[in-house]
């Protein structure tokens, strides 16, 4: 008879990055069913192209470049919704295709793969698209008409000179003209609490983002329920902000991490010339992160703690 | 010396290939990153620079056995803005277009490193025609490496070759690599193409050798 | 108020429900092997040879140096061989070997009386002549953890009825069975240092064992049970000390730094034996679980061969896959089935082929799991990449040292990577580095 020798921990948890990778994706779901209601057969096929588009991107690169193909773990599938959520629904299918190869083989591959990316692939992906067709990236439709596809070129929320001009209760519903996930902050939520009871991510980033972009937006002087409601930041914060890859690890180092996520994005949308802009709120913050990584780690156990010391 | 007994084809091809100033030294990544958003700009970059590195080879290798050795880096500089300013007021005169769209860069090529890098490491320990050959193999190779780069830019970023239209009319170009950051990314990825088409023929020789 | 440290995680899967309920029944083997390295120290000297015949509590073999501890034959017979043969250590070990002639004949035992009433000065030399070392795992001689050095005070003695591993149900059903044992293990060594306050910590999903540790304990001074909230590694000592008094230990320090002495609850029920009945440790309740027809809690004595009661239990119904020592978050893999189980030996549980199966390491994701798992606050992601590099002192900036293989992140690790496994090479290699150091 032969036992095997191992160390331990003989058992491991049942979660697998397979797993984490798919409740993400189930969290997405309300989002799609979202967009796809709100913008119709537009919004299917950008996400479409998106997703497709990703995994046949991992898997050719994968296989082309002679290393082992891991597109089974589900995470290029993540960042093809991902990406195909926050474009606009008008966006030719060619920028969405180019998009996603673009997030899945430079940001990600060229890199190192899956862990090894040091920007979000799906907000880097969209960047790229701001900056090469930027007419195509700033049309939205204005979701009251009669039928989508007599698209015209509307400013969101975010860019007309009065933001309120949507009801709250319009901003939350996600009738309102924006990229496809991120107007409907209803589905977000759903996606949210189902992220924390399964335990995929934890609250801390994006409770504090939206807690510190509120807070942000009162103290720049702007209405900060419209300002958390309008734009993606609900989305970056819940979907992107949370991105395993680049994200801060320890605790100390995310609470500084949300809030600068929250406070940038603010900033941006108060003085920069974007109208939106926890893209790049998210980026800079994602470069950011190494360094929250080595200055704010976790306190360790018995430490400055002077040996020998006696009870009082 | 070892430089004296290679051929001057040898020299010539060091500079366009085997250390090609920009994929395999990356020296001047300034102006390479900056200027190449069209292949022309390129070209003009590149010939500028060319000119600069065979004169100013030619006057440091005459002069090698003159320069004190703790002032040659000034003494470099001078000979070098002597060329640079010959370019630059060329330039202006019968390229003004050129002349508008390179810019500060072509003052700037006094602090090129390739320049000064050429002048140190080889025109100062080599007779004269060997340098000449070294500075136009080493602008050759800057050259060709900056039109590639620009030619990349200018199709994806512009949809044009050299001014002329390449893609079709429905073609939308894709501004980001006409932006600083497209620059960077092209020079990235072509480092890395380059790196690994290298890698490759080393390995083959090595299999080769092996069997022999 | 319910009791608890930072971090940490809360295992799925306890694999305690098959033998937490059943009563702790005795068996006898015909055969045991006495392994002279049970306890932290130089290994104890044989003072018997082939051919003696011994009585059960005689004494085999003598304790060398200040950590050592005598061992004590379990069963009466004759002793078969002394020999060395590989064991769990990296070296070899000395083995008394002895047969039992189940003439169940005693050495005369030397009682002190009650816990109350025995002279103190004479308890700490008693718990080392009875052989005691800690039961929970560690087998630190328990005699050395209550000497004080000049200048040392203990304020509370804490005793661990934790048991937050899986699998282990023996300290519970010890809880549940012989109370008052325990209660008296904790007076006895309350009384040996002077100690005012004495707490029994237990986590929550005992509440049976809290209820009858509460009533053992009642009307006995200064004796407490707190209920901790069920984490693991809630019974690792730090975790249960911060738990307990919200203070921790200094990196590199002892628990008796901060004025704290833990012991195992088995460890308590050992030294009440010693004391009240002068009976050496010679028998310990193992869990005996996992892939085995009939898991069960046995008193079984020191030395057992791992084959002979795993065969006493109806033997495997499917094949087995692997073997360990302790439960499924540190326990250790066994070699071969003729491995006598020791003092500390808790738990012997056995895998199937399924669970034994390794699993394929795959990349990091930076999912930060590890990181808010490691009670002790390490980077293990950043560990790991240091370990699998070899790069030994970076690992030690990074304070790989500190680590004490909890297995938490390994885990939680949803690429299943082998995290506290590498960083036990890590540490051994940095230990040999130091040793190394010192004779250079």
């Amino acid at each position: 008879m032969s036992i095997r020798l191992s160390s331990a921990p003989h058992i491991r948890t049942a979660a697998s990055t397979k797993s984490l990778m798919l409740n993400v994706v189930i969290a997405l779901m309300p989002c799609v069913a979202a967009g796809v209601y709100l913008f119709e057969m537009n919004a299917l096929a950008v996400l479409c192209v998106s997703t497709g588009t990703a995994v046949l991107a991992e898997y050719l690169w994968q296989r082309l470049m002679k290393i082992q193909v891991r597109v089974g773990d589900c995470s290029a599938l993540v960042t093809g919704i991902i990406l195909g959520l926050i474009l606009p629904p008008t966006l030719p299918w060619w920028a969405a295709m180019v998009a996603s190869a673009f997030a899945i083989i430079i940001v990600k591959q060229l890199f190192g793969g899956i862990g090894d990316n040091f920007l979000n692939p799906a907000l880097t992906a969209r960047a790229v698209l701001l900056a090469s067709w930027p007419a195509h990236m700033t049309t939205y439709v204005d979701i009251s008409r009669e039928h989508i596809a007599d698209a015209v070129a509307m400013a969101t929320p975010l860019s007309s000179e009065n933001a309120v001009e949507y009801t709250y209760l319009q901003l939350f519903q996600g009738v309102v003209p924006g990229s496809i996930g991120e107007t409907c902050k209803a589905a977000i939520l759903v996606g949210l609490i189902y992220l924390i009871i399964t335990k995929t991510i934890s609250w801390r980033i994006p409770v504090i983002t939206m807690l510190s972009a509120f807070v942000s937006a009162f103290v720049l002087g702007m209405d900060p329920i419209a300002a958390v409601l309008s734009g993606g930041i609900l989305f970056g914060a819940v979907y992107m902000a949370t991105d395993y890859t680049t994200s801060p690890m320890s605790a100390s180092a995310q609470y500084a991490y949300a809030i600068g996520i929250g406070f940038l994005t603010m900033i941006i949308r108060r003085f920069g010339a974007y109208p939106e802009g926890v893209t790049y709120a998210i980026l800079l913050m994602n470069i950011l992160t190494p360094l929250l990584d080595k200055y704010m780690p976790n306190k360790i156990y018995g430490h400055g703690i002077k040996k020998g010391a006696k009870e009082a | 010396m070892m430089e004296e007994r290679k051929s001057l084809g040898s020299i010539f091809l060091n500079g366009v290939i085997t250390e090609n100033p920009t994929f395999r030294l990356v020296l001047g990544a300034c102006p390479t990153l900056a200027v190449t958003t069209s292949a022309v700009n390129g070209i003009g970059m590149g010939a500028a620079a060319t000119f600069v590195l065979i004169g100013s080879n030619v006057v440091v290798s005459l002069l090698r056995k003159f320069i004190p050795n703790n002032v040659r880096i000034p003494a470099f500089i001078v000979i070098i803005c002597t060329f640079v300013t010959m370019v630059q007021l060329f330039m202006q005169a019968y390229l003004p277009s050129l002349y508008e769209s390179l810019g500060i860069f072509i003052p700037l090529i006094v602090v090129n490193c390739i320049i000064l890098a050429r002048a140190e490491a080889f025109a100062s320990k080599n007779p004269v025609l060997a340098s000449a050959v070294d500075g136009l193999g080493m602008g050759v190779g800057f050259t060709l490496a900056l039109t590639l780069i620009g030619m990349i830019r200018e199709l994806i970023g512009s949809g044009t070759l050299f001014g002329f239209k390449i893609m079709g009319a429905g073609y939308e170009p894709m501004l980001l690599f006409v932006l600083a950051s497209g620059g960077f990314l092209t020079f990235g990825i072509l480092l890395g193409v380059i790196n690994a088409i290298t890698n490759y023929l080393k390995r083959d020789k090595h299999s080769e050798g092996g069997r022999a | 108020m319910k009791f608890t440290f930072k971090r940490g995680v809360h295992l799925s899967y306890a694999g305690k429900e098959a033998t937490s309920a059943l009563p702790v029944r005795e068996y006898v083997t015909d055969y045991v092997k006495l392994p002279m390295s049970m306890h932290i120290g130089a290994p104890s000297e044989p003072c018997v040879k082939k051919g003696d015949l011994v009585k059960i509590g005689q004494v085999v073999a003598n304790p060398v140096g200040p950590l050592g501890i005598p061992v004590h034959a379990s069963v009466s017979g004759e002793v078969t061989a002394v020999e060395k043969i590989p064991y769990l250590m990296k070296d070899p070990v000395t083995v008394v070997s002895i047969k039992n002639d189940f003439r169940e004949e005693w050495v005369e035992l030397n009682p002190l009386g009650s816990v109350e009433s025995v002279d103190p000065s004479l308890i700490v030399p008693a718990i080392r002549d009875a052989g005691v070392c800690g039961m929970g795992g560690a087998s630190f001689p328990t005699h050395v953890k209550l000497s004080l050095k000049p200048g040392q005070k203990c304020n509370v003695i804490i005793v661990n009825g934790a048991e937050c591993e899986t699998h282990l149900t023996a300290d519970h059903r010890l809880m549940l069975e012989f109370p008052q044992r325990i209660v008296d293990g904790l007076r006895a060594a309350m009384r040996a240092l002077n100690v005012e306050n004495g707490i029994i910590a237990i986590e929550d999903n005992k509440p049976d064992a809290i209820e009858a540790m509460k009533r053992a304990a009642a009307g006995r001074d200064g004796v407490h049970v707190y209920e901790l909230k069920t984490k693991y590694p809630q019974g690792g000592e730090k975790q249960l000390i911060e738990a307990v008094t919200q203070k921790q230990v200094p990196s590199g320090g002892l628990p008796i730094d901060i004025g704290v002495i833990v012991l195992n609850v088995a460890t308590c029920a050992a030294i009440a034996d010693a004391i009240i009945d002068g009976m050496p440790l010679i028998k310990r309740i193992t869990t005996i679980t996992g892939c085995v027809r009939h898991p069960a809690n046995l008193l079984l004595p020191i030395g057992t061969i791992v084959e002979d009661v795993i065969g006493y239990l109806g033997g495997f119904p499917e094949e087995p896959g692997k073997i360990t020592f302790g439960g499924a978050m540190t326990g250790l893999c066994i070699p071969n089935m003729q491995i006598p189980m020791m003092k500390s030996t808790n738990g012997i549980v056995v895998y199937n082929e399924r669970e034994a199966m390794s699993m394929e390491e795959g990349p990091c994701i930076r999912c930060a799991k590890c990181v808010h798992a490691c009670p002790i606050g390490l980077n293990p992601y950043r560990i790991k990449v240091e370990a699998d590099a070899d790069r030994l002192d970076a690992a030690m900036k990074l304070n790989v040292m500190d680590c004490m293989l909890c297995g938490c992140c390994s885990y939680v690790c949803p690429s299943r990577r082998w995290l506290s496994a590498s960083f036990k090479i890590v540490k051994e290699k940095l230990i040999r580095q130091a040793k190394g150091g010192q004779k250079a």
